[in-house]
């Protein structure tokens, strides 16, 4: 009888484990909790997983902040090969170190080769990676920085930007780019490299500031300030007093 | 002549009495063991419980934990193994264990066996806990698994 208890209370328990609810949220860890309740947040330490209705991730170690009880979760932060997939935002990241605030729903990812891909835009970067889900707004920093969506690349120590739902897609309707160095943006079939550059998708202009350089078929035109109307694909470019713009044109024959 | 009538009396009287003494040892027998289950039972109730269903607290500034169990038993002076059905108790939430050590003096509890802690839309299943610092924090340990609803 004790045997046939014992059973029946192993299957309920088990059945439990495996079958996770709708709306329920499911946490695993290998290596405990442990639960501040004043400072109101807890650790979930060695392979943690957690899987939700809206999300999955897998990492190392994590740390939840909480409201009123531990259900309540404002904040989620993750450290050590943090792997992110949101069916509710459409996304999906890897990264060293892993946040998000639940109330703004910005997301961020940190360390060397984050990656935080949607279903149109891909971002990359040795530094961080910064998305708010409710304004659109995105910033990249760090070495290897990397933006590419269907008809644009990006590559540069900084870049900041707005997203906005266009339908199912998402566009990107102001661009600022920055790097020390030199910045690449890369749009159709032209290559712009310049220390600043912006876009605004108001007035559908790329505006390039120092060390410009625009290549087209061919045509390689140096300066110190350039703009590039998408509309038309038409581009200017100006230069300082003392310098002067440049322009080569290369026979591909 | 019937084969009955040549059996030997003294064969027949002593399988009877065979049979009588082997009753009576059964029976003997029976009331020693029943004895010594007594005893036992009594023996066990005496020595392995110090305290019956003890009730303790933890308590800080901000909250109280009430602790029960079916027995207690000293370790040492400060220290109370806490056995069978031992249940914490706060506004906030509720654990339930087996096997608990209380400290009276750090007013800490830990357990090494399979525990249920629920609150508001929690549960966490675990290997064992450690509340500390007076109640604030709780460690689970090992395997753990939280559902939050």
């Amino acid at each position: 009888m004790r045997l046939i208890l014992s059973i029946t209370i192993i299957i309920l328990f088990s059945f439990k484990i495996i079958g996770r609810e709708i709306g329920e949220t499911e946490i695993t860890t290998e290596d405990g909790i442990e639960v501040f309740q004043d400072e109101k947040y807890y650790l979930l330490k060695k392979n943690v997983k957690i899987l939700s209705d809206n999300f999955k991730l897998n990492a190392k170690d994590v740390k939840i902040d909480f409201d009123k009880s531990l259900y309540d979760i404002t904040e989620i932060n993750a450290k050590g090969e943090v792997n992110f997939v949101s069916s509710k935002f459409g996304l999906n990241s890897k990264s060293d170190f892993f946040k998000f605030e639940v109330i703004t729903e910005k997301l961020r990812v940190d360390g060397k080769n984050s990656e935080l891909i949607t279903k149109d835009i891909e971002m990359y970067s040795d530094g961080f990676i910064e998305v708010n889900n409710l304004n659109g707004d995105f910033k990249l920093e760090g070495m290897n920085s990397k933006l590419i969506n269907e008809s644009i690349l990006i590559k540069a120590e900084k870049i900041d930007g707005v997203f906005s739902d266009n339908g199912d897609q998402k566009e990107i309707t102001f661009l600022n780019v920055i790097d020390k160095k030199i910045s690449y943006v890369k749009n159709n079939n032209t290559e712009m490299y310049a220390k600043k550059i912006n876009f605004d998708n108001k007035i559908s202009i790329i505006e390039l500031i120092d060390d410009v350089i625009i290549i087209r078929n061919g045509e390689k035109i140096t300066g110190d300030y350039g703009t590039l109307d998408t509309k038309n694909n038409s581009y200017k470019i100006k230069s300082h007093k003392n310098t002067k713009v440049k322009a080569v044109i290369q026979n591909n024959e | 002549m019937n084969f009955f009538l040549h059996i030997n009396k003294k064969i027949i009287f002593f399988f009877g009495l065979i049979i009588v003494f082997s009753f009576l040892i059964l029976v003997f027998s029976k009331q020693i063991n029943i004895k010594n289950i007594d005893l036992k039972v009594s023996k066990k109730i005496l020595s392995d419980a110090d305290i019956a269903e003890p009730k303790f607290a933890i308590s800080n500034d901000s909250r109280k934990i009430h602790i029960t169990a079916k027995e207690g038993n000293f370790l040492t002076e400060n220290e109370i193994l806490l056995n069978k059905n031992v249940k914490f108790k706060s506004n906030d939430f509720s654990i339930e264990t087996e096997k608990v050590i209380f400290d009276r003096n750090k007013q800490t509890a830990e357990s090494k066996t399979k525990s249920l802690f629920k609150s508001k839309n929690t549960t966490i299943f675990s290997d064992g806990f450690n509340i500390y610092d007076n109640g604030n924090k709780i460690m689970f340990y090992g395997n753990s698994l939280i559902v939050l609803k």
